[in-house]
C-alpha cells in the first residue's frame, strides 16, 4: 500500500510540476512610493534571470501603505517575496502566519535592507515658510501634510524622525517631545493612509507648506511635476531607514519559486540593483555606487531606530499601538 | 472704509466752515465764492480718489490671504472627501458578499477565501408498474421521495473544499457525501472522506443530470460512494484529469451506503479521463471523452462484500446470492467508458467488468466474472446544448412571455449478465435471473435550471433463471417513470 501511494504521489508531482512548468510568476508585495523603484528593478532582474537561466520571469507588484499590505498578506495575499518599509511589519507577517521564518533578517546582507533612505521636507519653490529645520514646522501659518503613521511606513518614519529630533533638542525630555509632536500634528490637516496618497494630498491637490517625505518620494515628486514648483530641504537631523525585504518561504515554496525568489532579492545587492536603486533616489549600500549619486544624497545627521527608540518592537508598542502615544497625542 | 469716511467727514466739515464763512460775507462775492466751491469739489474729488486707491492698494493684500485660506480648506474638504471615497471603496472590498442565484445561496468573504455554499436537491417520483395481469405487482405503484438533499459546500483558508450531504429521501436517512478536498492547485488535489468512489462514467455523474430517473443496469457493478483518501485534478487544461485512491473497498453497487468498513482490507481505485479534443477548433470533437477506471480489492470471507441485489430500472432485485455464499479473494473491476456531447446531441456508454472470487460451504473458491454495458443517448428538441452537466434552457418556462424551457427526448439500452458459473456451482439464490435486458425512452422538460420534469418507460426482460422464477423475474418488468426535480 505504501508504495502504492508512493507512486500516486510521484505520478501526481509530476504532472503538477510538468503543467506549471512553462511559466514563473512572482508576487512582490510592497509598500507605496517603490512602484517605480521595482518597475525598473523588475526590468532588470527579468533579463538577469533569462541570461542566467533561459526561463522568462513576471513579477507582478503590489503597492500600498506598508501596514496595510503586511495585513493583507497575514490575510492570505500570495506574495512570493515582501519588500515594505519596515521590519516591523514583516515581523508581524511572521507572528501571525510563520510563512517566514523568524530569523529573516539575516538572510540578506545589512539585516535584509539593500537600500536605506530617509525622511526629508518637500516644500514649495522657493521654500517662501522658510522651512529648514523640524523647530520650523511649528511656525504660525505653516501647514503640514504627512501619511498616517497607523497605516504607512513611512508616516511612522517621519513621526519618529521629529521625535527624535525633539528629544535631541530637549535634552531627551520625553514630555516635551510628546509635546512637540503634538503641535505637529495639530497642523496637519490630511492623514493619507500611504506616502503615495500625501504626495498627491501636497503636490496635486495643493494643499500645505509642507510635505514629510520619503527622500525617494521627494525626488520623485520634484521629477514629476517639475523642480520649479517645488524645493526639497534635507534637514540637519533625520533617521535612517532602513525597508527591509524577506522571501515569503511557505508561498513560495507552493508556487515553486523558491529559488528565484531568493535570486530576486539577492539581485538586489549587485552593483546592477544598487545602480537601480541609486537612480530612484534610494541609498545604496554599495559604498562606490552611493559616492557616485552622492550629490543626490546630502550628508546628514541620521539617528537609528535602535538607539533612539530600541527597536522597532518597542517604538511600536510605545508609539503606534492601540492606545499608544500617537493616539493620546492626535485628535483627527 | 474708514479712511474714506474720515477724509471725507473732514473735508465736509471744512466746506461747511467754509460756506458758513462766505455767507456771513458780502453777497456780491457770490461768484468768487461759486469758484472757491467749485475748486474744494474738485479737491475733494482729487482726494476721494486718492483714498480710494490708497484702499485699493490695502485690500488685495487681506482679501488673497483670506482667499487663499479658504482655497486651502476648500482644497482639505475636497481631499478628505477623497479619501473617505477611497477609504469606503476599500471598506467595501472587504465585506462578505452574499450570492443567490441558480446555483443556490453563497456566502463568501471578500478575499473568497472563506465560501459557504447552501444548495440542494428534491426529486419527487412516481413509478407505475404496467402490463401485469390482475392481482400481480412487481413493485409498487406509488409516488415516493427519491432525494431529498440539503448540500452544505465550501471553503476555507482557500485552499479547502467541503462537502456535507445528507439524504433524507427513501427509507434511510443517510449521509451521502462528506469530504474535505485539499486544492494544491487544479492539478494536484488530496480528497479525503465519503464520497463517490472513481470508476463509473455514469455513477460519477451528478444524479441532477441523469438522462432517466434511474441509472442502467450497467451501474450495478460499479461501486457507490466509499470512504477513503483521492488524489485527483485536471491537467493540461482540462485535456485530462485523473483520481487514484485507497478505500475502504465496497461492494458492486449499493444504493444505501455505509459509513464503516465490513472487514480489514482496502480497495484501490482510479481513473484516467481524456477530453483530446478540448482545446482543438474542430466544435465537433470537443465534447468528445474517453476513458477507463477501476478498483481492485482484496476481500475477506465476510457476506457483507457481496451485492445486497442486483436492481432492474424499476429497482427491484432481480439477482442475488445465495445464504452462505461469501466474499474470499480478489475482486476487481474495470470500465472502459465514453460520452459525446456535440449541440444537442449526446451519447454515454461504458462497459464494466466486475470479477469477485466467492466461496460457500460447499464451493472453495469461485471466480466470477460479471459484466454489464450501456448505451445511452439524447436530443434537446428546442437545441440548446447538452452536455454531461445538463441543459441549461435558452429561454426558461415562462408562459407571460410564451416560453417553455428546453424539451429533450432519451433512449438507451443496457444489458447485465451474471456469470454462469454462479449458476452452475449454486451460488444463486432461487429465482435470481442470470441475465437482464433493458431498454427505455423518455421525455424530460427542463423548465429551468433549477427544475425539471421527467416522464419515461422502461422495459426489462430477464434470462437464465435460477429456478422456478421469482415474483420480479417471472415477468418482463414495464414501469413508467415521473419526476418532478428541484436542484440549486
Amino acid at each position: 500500500m505504501k508504495i502504492f501511494l508512493k507512486i500516486l504521489l510521484a505520478v501526481a508531482l509530476a504532472i503538477s510540476a510538468g503543467a506549471n512548468a512553462k511559466e514563473i510568476k512572482l508576487l512582490n508585495v510592497s509598500y507605496d512610493p517603490t512602484r517605480e523603484l521595482y518597475q525598473d528593478y523588475n526590468a532588470a532582474f527579468v533579463k538577469y534571470w533569462k541570461a542566467k537561466t533561459g526561463d522568462d520571469v513576471v513579477v507582478s507588484q503590489s503597492h500600498g501603505g506598508s501596514g496595510k499590505q503586511a495585513l493583507s498578506v497575514i490575510n492570505g495575499l500570495q506574495a512570493d517575496v515582501v519588500t515594505l518599509a519596515l521590519a516591523y511589519d514583516i515581523d508581524a507577517i511572521v507572528d501571525k502566519t510563520h510563512e517566514i521564518p523568524a530569523d529573516w533578517k539575516n538572510r540578506f546582507p545589512d539585516n535584509s535592507a539593500p537600500y536605506t533612505s530617509t525622511i526629508v521636507f518637500l516644500v514649495r519653490k522657493g521654500n517662501p515658510k522658510g522651512i529648514h529645520d523640524w523647530n520650523d514646522l511649528l511656525k504660525p501659518n505653516v501647514t503640514i501634510v504627512v501619511p498616517n503613521p497607523k497605516t504607512s511606513g513611512g508616516a511612522r518614519w517621519a513621526y519618529l524622525a521629529a521625535y527624535a529630533y525633539a528629544l535631541e533638542t530637549y535634552n531627551h525630555d520625553d514630555a516635551k517631545a510628546r509635546d512637540f509632536i503634538k503641535q505637529v500634528y495639530k497642523k496637519v490637516p490630511v492623514l493619507d493612509s500611504g506616502a503615495r496618497g500625501s504626495t498627491v494630498t501636497f503636490a496635486e491637490r495643493g494643499i500645505g507648506d509642507v510635505l514629510l517625505a520619503w527622500e525617494n518620494e521627494a525626488h520623485l515628486a520634484q521629477k514629476e511635476f517639475g523642480a520649479d514648483k517645488f524645493d526639497i530641504v534635507t534637514p540637519p537631523l533625520s533617521i535612517l531607514a532602513e525597508p527591509n525585504v524577506a522571501v515569503v518561504d511557505k508561498v513560495a515554496k507552493k508556487h515553486g519559486t523558491t529559488d528565484v525568489a531568493k535570486a530576486y532579492l539577492e539581485y538586489l545587492y549587485s552593483d546592477e540593483g544598487q545602480e537601480v536603486a541609486a537612480r530612484n533616489f534610494y541609498r545604496p549600500r554599495n559604498k562606490e555606487i552611493a559616492e557616485k549619486y552622492a550629490a543626490n544624497f546630502p550628508q546628514l545627521k541620521l539617528v537609528t531606530i535602535d538607539d533612539e527608540f530600541g527597536g522597532w518592537t518597542k517604538a511600536q508598542q510605545t508609539h503606534f499601538a492601540d492606545g499608544g502615544v500617537f493616539d493620546q497625542i492626535y485628535q483627527p | 472704509m474708514k479712511l474714506n469716511q474720515i477724509w471725507l467727514a473732514t473735508i465736509a466739515a471744512a466746506g461747511f466752515a467754509t460756506a458758513s464763512w462766505a455767507a456771513d460775507g458780502d453777497v456780491t462775492t457770490n461768484s468768487t465764492d461759486a469758484g472757491e466751491v467749485e475748486a474744494l469739489k474738485k479737491e475733494i474729488q482729487a482726494l476721494e480718489q486718492k483714498v480710494n486707491g490708497l484702499e485699493q492698494q490695502q485690500a488685495p493684500s487681506q482679501s488673497s490671504d483670506q482667499v487663499q485660506e479658504l482655497d486651502q480648506k476648500v482644497r482639505v474638504l475636497e481631499r478628505l472627501r477623497e479619501n473617505d471615497k477611497d477609504d469606503a471603496a476599500a471598506v467595501a472590498k472587504t465585506k462578505p458578499l452574499v450570492k443567490l442565484d441558480s446555483s443556490g445561496f453563497t456566502f463568501s468573504s471578500a478575499d473568497t477565501n472563506f465560501v459557504v455554499g447552501l444548495h440542494g436537491l428534491i426529486q419527487l417520483d412516481s413509478r407505475t408498474f404496467v402490463d401485469t395481469p390482475p392481482g400481480f405487482k412487481q413493485g409498487n405503484d406509488n409516488f415516493l421521495l427519491r432525494r431529498a438533499r440539503p448540500i452544505v459546500t465550501g471553503t476555507v483558508f482557500h485552499d479547502f473544499d467541503f462537502n456535507f450531504t445528507p439524504d433524507f429521501g427513501g427509507s434511510t436517512v443517510q449521509i451521502v457525501d462528506a469530504y474535505l478536498n485539499y486544492r494544491y492547485n487544479q492539478p494536484l488535489q488530496l480528497e479525503a472522506g465519503k464520497f463517490k468512489s472513481p470508476v463509473g462514467l455514469e455513477q460519477l455523474q451528478s444524479d441532477t443530470w441523469l438522462f432517466f430517473n434511474e441509472r442502467t443496469l450497467a451501474n450495478n457493478l460499479v461501486p457507490n460512494r466509499d470512504l477513503g483518501l483521492e488524489l485527483h485534478g485536471d491537467v493540461f487544461g482540462g485535456i485530462a484529469s485523473y483520481a487514484a485512491g485507497v478505500f475502504d473497498g465496497t461492494t458492486d453497487y449499493n444504493g444505501t451506503t455505509a459509513n464503516a468498513d465490513v472487514d480489514n482490507n482496502v480497495a484501490f481505485a482510479g481513473r484516467v479521463f481524456l477530453l483530446p479534443f478540448k482545446k482543438s477548433n474542430i466544435d465537433a470533437l470537443q465534447g468528445f471523452g474517453v476513458g477507463v477506471g477501476g478498483s481492485y480489492q482484496h476481500d475477506e470471507k465476510n457476506a457483507g462484500n457481496l451485492t445486497p441485489g442486483y436492481r432492474t430500472d424499476g429497482q427491484q432485485t432481480f439477482f442475488t446470492y445465495a445464504a452462505g455464499v461469501v466474499s474470499d479473494g480478489r475482486h476487481w473491476r474495470i470500465s472502459p467508458q465514453g460520452y459525446y456531447y456535440y449541440g444537442p446531441f449526446g451519447f454515454l456508454g461504458e462497459y464494466v467488468i466486475s470479477d469477485q472470487q466467492v466461496s460457500s460451504a460447499v464451493v472453495t473458491k469461485q471466480d466470477l466474472n460479471n459484466t454489464a454495458w450501456e448505451i445511452s443517448a439524447g436530443w434537446v428538441l428546442t437545441g440548446e446544448a447538452d452536455s454531461y452537466n445538463g441543459v441549461t434552457p435558452s429561454h426558461p418556462f415562462d408562459l407571460g412571455k410564451g416560453q417553455w424551457g428546453a424539451w429533450q427526448v432519451v433512449a438507451r439500452y443496457a444489458e447485465l449478465n451474471e456469470d454462469s458459473d454462479a449458476l452452475a456451482n449454486a451460488l444463486v439464490s432461487a429465482g435470481s435471473a442470470n441475465e437482464a435486458k433493458a431498454w427505455s425512452v423518455g421525455l424530460n422538460w427542463y423548465l429551468n435550471r433549477n427544475i425539471r420534469a421527467n416522464l419515461s418507460y422502461s422495459h426489462t426482460q430477464f434470462g437464465d433463471i435460477n429456478g422456478t422464477a421469482n415474483a420480479v423475474t417471472s415477468k418482463a418488468e414495464n414501469v413508467i417513470f415521473t419526476r418532478i426535480q428541484l436542484a440549486f
